[in-house]
C-alpha cells in the first residue's frame, strides 16, 4: 500500500496568515481573539470571537472586498465565492507553493481534491432576501454556487484546474478531517497519487452566531481567556473562520520530485457515537472508538504516541467526554502522553479544525515543538490522569494523535508520523 | 398594438412602458444598482425612467457593459464600431457575466430578455437593438440567421474560385461572413511572385459578395418581389481604405451594413478585420440590382 505523506501546507488563520505567523503564535501560545464588534449589540451575549486578520469580507459584494497582498483575484473567480472560498484560494496557493507543485502538478488526472466548508450563510441569506423582496430573476447569478456547502470546491476545484477526484465533506467540526481521511484513502488506495485537502469557514456573524443559541458559544467577553478547553471555568467555543490547506503526496511522488515533506500520514479512523444530534457522547464512546481504529489503521499502540492534539472546543461537556476517552484508549500511557488543545489559541474553526489542527501538527513535527494548551488557570478536575500540556514544549512531538467530532456524534481521527 | 399603456408583452404579461411616476426610492435603487457605472450611464438610466424615451438607452448599455469588461478591454465600447463587438469572442465575457449585464439592462429598462431571446443576441448592437424595441413597444428585430458553407453556394450565383464566403450570418441590419485565406486562390501565384497576398481588389469583391448574399437572403424588399439572382452587379465604391495585408491563413471577418436598400441600388458600408485588426474599410460599396416576381408560395416546402 503507498505510503502518503504531507508535502505542502498552507494557513489563512485568526492565528497568522502564513506558516511562520502560525509557528510563532502557537509556540509563543499567542491566540487570535477580539471583542468583535458587530457583537456588541446589548441583546447579543457573545462579545469574542477570533477573526482572520488582513481580509474584510463582510461587504455584499465580493469586489469590495479588501484582499491583502500577494493575493490576487479577479472579479470572475470571487463572484462564485464565500469569505470561505477566498481563505481556502489563498491558503491553497500557499500549500502547492510550499510543495514546490507546478501548475501542471496540480491539474492532471493523478490529482484531486477533497474540501470541507459548511458552506457561507450570510451569502445564502442575502441571496433569499433578494430573491423575496426584488424578484427571483434579480439575485446574483451566482449566489447558489457561493453560499451552498460544496462552495469551496466547486470554486478550488474550477479554479486550479483539477481533474482528478474531487468533492465536498459535511459532518460540521469533523469534515476536514473527514476529507482528509478519505484522501489518504485515495492515495493509499492507488487510485491518485497527490489529493489537495482544504478546510475553510466564513468565521463571520452568520456563520458563528446561530450556535448561541444552543448555548455552545462562550459568553465569556475577556479575549484572553474566552476560549480555555480543559479549565475549570470554560464556558463555550469561541468562533473563528479562515483556511487550511495540505498536499498529501504518495512515496513515489515524494521520491520522485525529491521533496522533503513534513510528516508522514499513518492512517485515519472513525466512528459515530449513535447518541445526539449535537452532543457529545457523555462517555466519548465513539471517539474511543475513532482513536483506536485510527491507531489500528497506523499500525502503532498507544505506547508509541507522543501527542494528541485534542478535539476539546471548551465547552464543558465536550472536553470532559473527550478527557474519558482519552483516559480509556492512553490507558498506562495517559500520564505521559502530551494532549492539547489548540483551539484555546485559534478559537474553533468547525469544518476548518481538523484541517487546520492537522498542519498545525504537521508543523510541530517538521520544526520540533509540543504545541501547549493556553489558558488553563484551574485545571478542571475532569482532566485527571492526563498530561495537559500547558506550555509549549521545544521537543520533538513523535508520533501524534490529531482529534475531531463533529455534529451527529461523528468522529474523526488521524495519525501523523515524522517523515523517514 | 396600441402604443399608449402597454410596451410589450413577457410570457402573458404586459408590463408598462414606463413607470407614469419614478420616486425618490425607485431613483435611489436604482443609482445603488449602477453604482459600479459611469456617472453618465447612471444619468441616462435615470433620464429614461424619467422620460420614458429609448434615445437614452444606448449610453446606459454602454455604461453597463463597461462596468463588466476588463478594463484594458474598455476602450474599445467607445469607439464608432462598438456595435460590431461580440460579447463573447471581443469583450471576453463569459454566458455568467452576460446573466448579470442582462440583470442590470432588465433593471433599467423595466424590460424582460427571456434565454431564448437571449441565445440570438451576440453583439453589442444586438442588444441595443433589441432592447430599443423592446422600450418602444416594437417586435424585436429578427434574429440574424447563420449560412454555411453548403447554403452560401447554394445561393450564390457566384460560384469557386471566385467565392470568397466561407459561410454567412444575415440579419436585418447587417451581415457577417467569414473567408480563410487557404493559400490554393489561383491568382496569389502571380499576386506577388514568391509572395502570396490578397489582393485589395478581390478583398472589395469579398464585400461585395457578402452584399448579393445580403440581397438573395430574402429579406423583403417590396411586397410580392424577391431580388433576382442574375440581376445583381458592382456599380461602385467609396472611401476605400487598406490597413493591413492578408496572406494566406489569415481569416478574414467581413462585415456589411445596409445604409440605403432601394431599386435598383444598395448602398452599403463595408469592413474586414482579421482577429482584432482592421484590413479593409469601405465607407460606401453600391451595387444594383433588379427585382423578379416573388415564387409562388408552396407552404409545404417554403423558408
Amino acid at each position: 500500500m503507498p505510503r502518503v505523506f504531507i508535502t505542502g501546507i498552507g494557513f489563512i488563520t485568526s492565528i497568522g496568515n502564513d506558516a511562520g505567523a502560525v509557528e510563532t503564535s502557537l509556540r509563543e501560545l499567542r491566540h487570535g481573539m477580539v471583542r468583535y464588534a458587530p457583537f456588541a449589540a446589548d441583546n447579543i451575549p457573545v462579545k469574542v470571537i477570533a477573526p482572520v486578520r488582513d481580509f474584510e469580507t463582510d461587504a455584499a459584494e465580493q469586489e469590495d472586498w479588501v484582499i491583502p497582498a500577494p493575493y490576487k483575484l479577479k472579479r470572475e473567480q470571487l463572484r462564485s465565492m464565500g469569505p470561505n472560498a477566498l481563505y481556502a484560494t489563498c491558503a491553497i496557493e500557499q500549500a502547492i507553493a510550499d510543495a514546490k507543485l507546478e501548475p501542471a502538478d496540480v491539474s492532471n488526472e493523478d490529482t484531486g481534491l477533497y474540501a470541507a466548508s459548511a458552506g457561507s450563510p450570510n451569502i445564502l441569506v442575502r441571496t433569499l432576501n433578494r430573491m423575496h423582496q426584488v424578484g427571483v430573476m434579480r439575485c446574483a447569478p451566482l449566489g447558489v454556487v457561493a453560499s451552498i456547502a460544496g462552495t469551496v470546491q466547486f470554486n478550488l476545484v474550477a479554479h486550479l484546474k483539477i481533474l482528478g477526484a474531487s468533492t465536498g465533506f459535511s459532518s460540521a467540526c469533523a469534515s476536514s478531517s473527514h476529507a482528509l481521511g478519505f484522501a489518504f484513502d485515495e492515495i493509499a488506495l492507488g487510485r491518485q497519487k497527490r489529493m489537495l485537502v482544504v478546510g475553510a469557514e466564513d468565521g463571520n456573524f452568520d456563520a458563528i452566531l446561530p450556535f448561541a443559541s444552543m448555548r455552545a458559544l462562550s459568553i465569556n467577553p475577556d479575549p484572553d481567556t474566552a476560549s480555555r478547553p480543559f479549565d475549570k471555568g470554560r464556558d463555550g467555543f469561541v468562533g473563528t473562520g479562515g483556511g487550511t490547506g495540505l498536499v498529501l503526496e504518495s512515496e513515489e511522488e515524494v521520491m520522485r520530485r525529491g521533496i522533503t515533506p513534513y510528516a508522514e500520514v499513518l492512517g485515519w479512523g472513525q466512528a459515530s457515537d449513535g447518541h445526539n444530534v449535537a452532543i457529545s457522547h457523555p462517555d466519548g464512546l465513539g471517539l474511543a472508538s475513532a482513536m483506536r481504529r485510527a491507531l489500528k489503521s497506523a499500525g502503532v499502540t498507544p505506547a508509541d504516541l507522543g501527542y494528541v492534539n485534542a478535539h476539546a472546543t471548551s465547552t464543558p461537556i465536550g472536553d470532559a467526554s473527550e478527557c474519558k476517552a482519552l483516559r480509556a484508549v492512553l490507558g498506562e500511557h495517559a500520564a505521559r502522553v502530551a494532549v492539547s488543545s489548540t483551539k484555546a489559541l485559534t478559537g474553533h474553526g468547525l469544518s476548518l479544525a481538523g484541517a487546520m489542527e492537522t498542519a498545525f501538527c504537521a508543523l510541530a513535527i517538521r520544526r520540533g515543538f509540543i504545541p501547549g494548551s493556553a489558558h488553563i488557570a484551574e485545571l478542571d478536575p475532569a482532566c485527571e490522569g492526563l498530561n495537559i500540556l500547558r506550555a509549549t514544549q521545544v521537543a520533538s512531538p513523535g508520533i501524534v494523535l490529531n482529534n475531531s467530532s463533529g455534529f451527529g456524534g461523528a468522529n474523526v481521527c488521524v495519525v501523523l508520523r515524522p517523515a523517514r | 398594438m396600441s402604443d399608449s399603456d402597454t410596451a410589450t408583452t413577457f410570457e402573458g404579461k404586459s408590463l408598462p412602458k414606463s413607470p407614469e411616476t419614478f420616486s425618490a426610492e425607485e431613483e435611489a435603487a436604482l443609482r445603488e444598482s449602477l453604482r459600479r457605472c459611469s456617472p453618465k450611464a447612471v444619468e441616462a438610466a435615470i433620464d429614461y425612467r424619467k422620460s420614458g424615451d429609448p434615445r437614452h438607452l444606448p449610453v446606459v448599455i454602454i455604461g453597463i457593459f463597461e462596468r463588466f469588461v476588463e478594463p484594458d478591454l474598455r476602450p474599445r465600447l467607445a469607439a464608432t464600431d462598438s456595435d460590431d463587438l461580440r460579447v463573447i469572442e471581443d469583450l471576453g465575457l463569459d454566458s455568467l457575466t452576460m446573466m448579470e449585464i442582462v440583470m442590470l439592462v432588465e433593471e433599467v429598462s423595466k424590460t424582460q430578455i427571456a434565454n431564448d431571446e437571449l441565445r440570438q443576441l451576440s453583439t453589442l448592437g444586438d442588444i441595443k437593438a433589441f432592447v430599443d424595441a423592446r422600450a418602444r413597444g416594437l417586435p424585436p428585430p429578427p434574429a440574424a440567421k447563420g449560412y454555411d458553407s453548403a447554403a452560401v453556394l447554394e445561393k450564390m450565383p457566384i460560384q469557386p474560385p471566385f467565392l470568397f464566403l466561407d459561410e454567412a450570418r444575415v440579419s436585418a441590419t447587417k451581415a457577417t461572413a467569414s473567408y480563410r485565406i487557404t493559400g490554393q486562390e489561383f491568382f496569389l501565384q502571380g499576386h506577388f511572385k514568391g509572395n502570396p497576398v490578397m489582393p485589395a481588389s478581390v478583398m472589395l469583391e469579398a464585400l461585395g459578395q457578402l452584399g448579393v448574399f445580403y440581397l438573395l437572403a430574402g429579406l423583403p424588399v417590396e411586397a410580392g418581389k424577391v431580388v433576382g439572382a442574375g440581376t445583381i452587379f458592382f456599380a461602385s465604391t467609396d472611401g476605400v481604405r487598406c490597413h493591413r495585408v492578408c496572406k494566406p491563413g489569415d481569416v478574414l471577418s467581413l462585415t456589411l451594413k445596409p445604409k440605403r436598400v432601394k431599386a435598383p441600388l444598395a448602398v452599403f458600408e463595408g469592413s474586414i478585420r482579421v482577429g482584432q485588426e482592421k484590413a479593409v474599410i469601405a465607407e460606401e460599396i453600391t451595387l444594383t440590382f433588379g427585382l423578379v416576381d416573388a415564387p409562388s408560395p408552396e407552404p409545404a416546402v417554403q423558408s
